[in-house]
């Protein structure tokens, strides 16, 4: 017998259930109507909540009036951090005027020499300060990971209140997941040196946010 | 029990006493328990402020598992049926052996000589680590408490704060040695400097690893997919640079939908850490498409049993809801006292005393079910409401029924049962225990040492009885 017909035998053994395909319907019929636990009660002004859980998560965050504004931003961020005006970037932001806000800004898979790594993302959670990016042709996850800054640009009708709310736009946007689904909640962390937490561990020292857009 | 299963557990009372005269340790685990409870207190504390609380988070978690136990075959088959739809490979294995048998297979055939692995508790279950470097490839832990056990030659002491019992000056030592450096003076400050270090090391494993190993928190049935839930990023590294991704976890391991995985998210990370939530969420499926120059090529998840499949049904399907946060062991008075490796197998602490001896055999770990106080700690912690102490005390009772217990326990639990059953002789005897007890106090108003069983007043005093038995003062209170 194969292992997985001896494990399910196994399973079915000591449940010691009948009845199968009405288990199974029952099952389907879970999966294809998805019931939500306990919501959260938020206020309403979901770029507040945002940008307040994205910095209490160690992001730094600013907002700019639209796409257009979004190349300088950046410029001046980097001039602020001390870091050089290059970086690889995603696609669905590369089109932006990166060279007129004297960037060197190239869009393709991150290498370890990257220094900066700008993305997009697919939308973003208020509840948890999240951003939800979708790994693709134009959009590798190596990105907003082998680089020691993540900047990522938020447009604000992107916002969604909770994770629910992100995998309700995904089904109905994109139907099936891609590859890799990342929520991105800050830079990453570790604290398994005595207890002491330390920002930087594999991936990404810093990430700053540049919500795009009036709030309305 | 198979061969990849080699348990310490049997030789718990030995390894405890150990454990508990390590100073070094005994500090360590002083520093971080306050840590963790209170770190967890104000992670829950949070969730008022969006009108959530624990006990109704709590309730929803437990059905969203107890729908899973119940009717495990089907998600099962629900699960392999469409994550082999996205793309992945489903594989199972009975046991241990045969997970460290598939993985190596799987590395042969894709010629890997180094695989990076974030971390994964059923690879510890399967000595997957060792089977792998047995058929000469390299395994390099890469989540920063797992790399630091690794390099000790050690076993992790948490589940999910693997490097809990190691002080500073013992990692600097480790890295001096295996970096290639000389030891350094070091103080709290340089922290951010030893992680650095290990980041610079690692990630030259990161890019240079054929194959990346990770365990899953959830399988998800809707999408087909694995979660993974990471602080450092090392599981997207894993996930994300080497051409082979290998997934190994429990069968229990289902949610059903992705909204199932958002309501139990609002719970893992604050049980584990009191984060509202990890820095990194990933749900992973099936293979790079065609037109993508990242992500591996190809995808296989495990899906193990080794002693979980036997639950199902039983009078420990309870177990099968755990979705391994550590909030058990962090609450626990016991895991304090003594540290991870006293348990002597994979999972210490309340969870650890139950799953031990129901993966390994009862007989091989006898004492685990004991190494509790009963505060039930564990249990009004677990975010899946699990009755972790109950779990306990069925083990012990079926330890009885085996004839596992020790003649001298045996024997004087027939005769209390023999004096129970006479209530004459039964209030007499009582009387005199209780007359006896009050003789025994001292001065200083405690019971230093217990005449018959001296060993129980070994490392602490007993609390005097007040001299007359329970059906005395019942009487005397009746006629007042």
């Amino acid at each position: 017998m194969s292992a997985r017909e001896e494990i399910l035998q196994r399973v079915r053994a000591g449940l010691g259930k009948r009845d199968a395909a009405a288990r199974r319907a029952a099952a389907e019929a879970c999966l294809s109507d998805p019931a939500r636990g306990p919501q959260p009660r938020m206020a309403s002004d979901l770029v507040a909540r945002f940008a307040d859980k994205a910095r209490s998560l160690a992001s730094s965050v600013e907002q700019v009036g639209d796409m257009a504004a979004v190349p300088a931003a950046v410029a001046r961020y980097l001039t602020a951090q001390g870091l050089p005006p290059q970086a690889v970037a995603t696609g669905d932001v590369a089109g932006l005027d990166w060279a007129g806000a004297g960037l060197e800004v190239a869009a393709r898979v991150a290498v370890d020499a990257d220094r900066t790594g700008i993305s997009g993302c697919f939308c973003a959670i208020a509840e948890t300060g999240t951003l939800m990016l979708l790994s693709g042709p134009r959009t590798p996850a190596s990105v907003s990971l082998l680089p020691e800054t993540h900047i990522a640009v938020v447009p604000v009708g992107r916002l969604v209140a909770t994770m629910e709310d992100a995998f309700a736009l995904l089904r109905a946007e994109r139907g099936a997941l891609p590859r890799a689904v990342n929520f991105i909640s800050g830079p990453s962390r570790t604290g398994d040196i005595e207890q002491t937490i330390v920002l930087g561990a594999h991936g990404p020292c810093r990430v700053h946010l540049i919500l795009c857009g009036e709030t309305s | 029990m198979t061969a990849a299963v080699r348990s310490q557990a049997m030789f718990f009372q030995a390894r405890a006493a150990r454990q508990a005269r390590d100073s070094g340790l005994q500090k360590t685990l002083e520093k971080a328990r306050p840590l963790f409870v209170g770190k967890r207190a104000k992670g829950l504390a949070g969730l008022a402020d969006d009108g959530l609380d624990f006990a109704g988070l709590r309730a929803a978690c437990e059905a969203i598992r107890r729908r899973v136990v119940d009717d495990l075959d089907v998600w099962l088959e629900l699960f392999e049926a469409r994550a082999t739809a996205g793309g992945a490979e489903v594989l199972w294995a009975r046991d241990g052996d045969e997970v460290a048998r598939l993985v190596v297979d799987i590395a042969q055939r894709h010629g890997v000589t180094k695989a990076v692995k974030s971390k994964s508790m059923l690879s510890e279950e399967a000595r997957l680590n060792e089977a792998l470097a047995a058929a000469g490839i390299r395994p390099v832990e890469t989540d920063l408490g797992e790399y630091i056990v690794q390099l000790a030659g050690e076993a992790p002491s948490h589940i999910i704060a693997p490097a809990v019992h190691k002080t500073l000056a013992e990692v600097e030592a480790l890295f001096a040695q295996h970096h290639e450096r000389p030891v350094q003076a070091r103080t709290a400050a340089d922290i951010p400097a030893l992680a650095a270090e290990a980041r610079a090391v690692l990630r030259q494993h990161f890019l240079s690893a054929e194959m990346g190993i990770s365990g899953a928190n959830f399988l998800i049935a809707e999408s087909g997919s694995a979660a993974l839930v990471t602080n450092e990023g090392n599981g997207r590294m894993v996930t994300t640079l080497p051409r082979v991704h290998v997934v190994v976890t429990g069968i229990e391991k289902i949610v059903p939908t992705l909204d199932d995985f958002a309501t139990l998210m609002r719970l893992l990370p604050r049980s584990a850490t009191g984060q509202g939530i990890s820095n990194y969420v990933s749900l992973l499926t099936g293979t790079r498409g065609a037109d993508e120059r990242e992500g591996p090529e190809k995808t296989v998840f495990i899906l193990v049993d080794n002693g979980r499949a036997a639950l199902a049904g039983s009078d420990f399907a309870a177990m099968l809801r755990c979705i391994r946060c550590g909030a058990c062991m962090n609450h626990c008075p016991v895991y304090f006292s003594l540290g991870g490796h006293a348990y002597g197998w994979v999972y210490p602490g309340p969870m650890g005393s139950v799953l031990t001896p129901l993966f390994t055999g009862i007989e091989n770990a006898l004492d685990l079910p004991h190494a509790s106080t009963g505060c039930n700690q564990c249990g009004s912690v677990c975010p899946v409401n699990i009755p972790l102490p109950a779990l306990m005390h069925r083990l012990r009772e079926m330890q009885h029924e085996r004839g596992l217990r020790p003649w001298r326990e045996r024997l004087a639990l027939r005769a209390w049962a023999w004096l129970a059953a006479r209530p004459g002789l039964y209030r007499w005897a009582t009387r005199r225990a209780a007359r006896y007890l009050r003789w025994l106090t001292d001065e200083s108003g405690r019971i230093r040492v217990l005449g018959l069983a001296p060993e129980w007043t070994a490392g602490r005093d007993l609390a005097p009885p007040p001299g007359r038995t329970f059906h005395e003062l019942y009487a005397a209170r009746k006629r007042a």
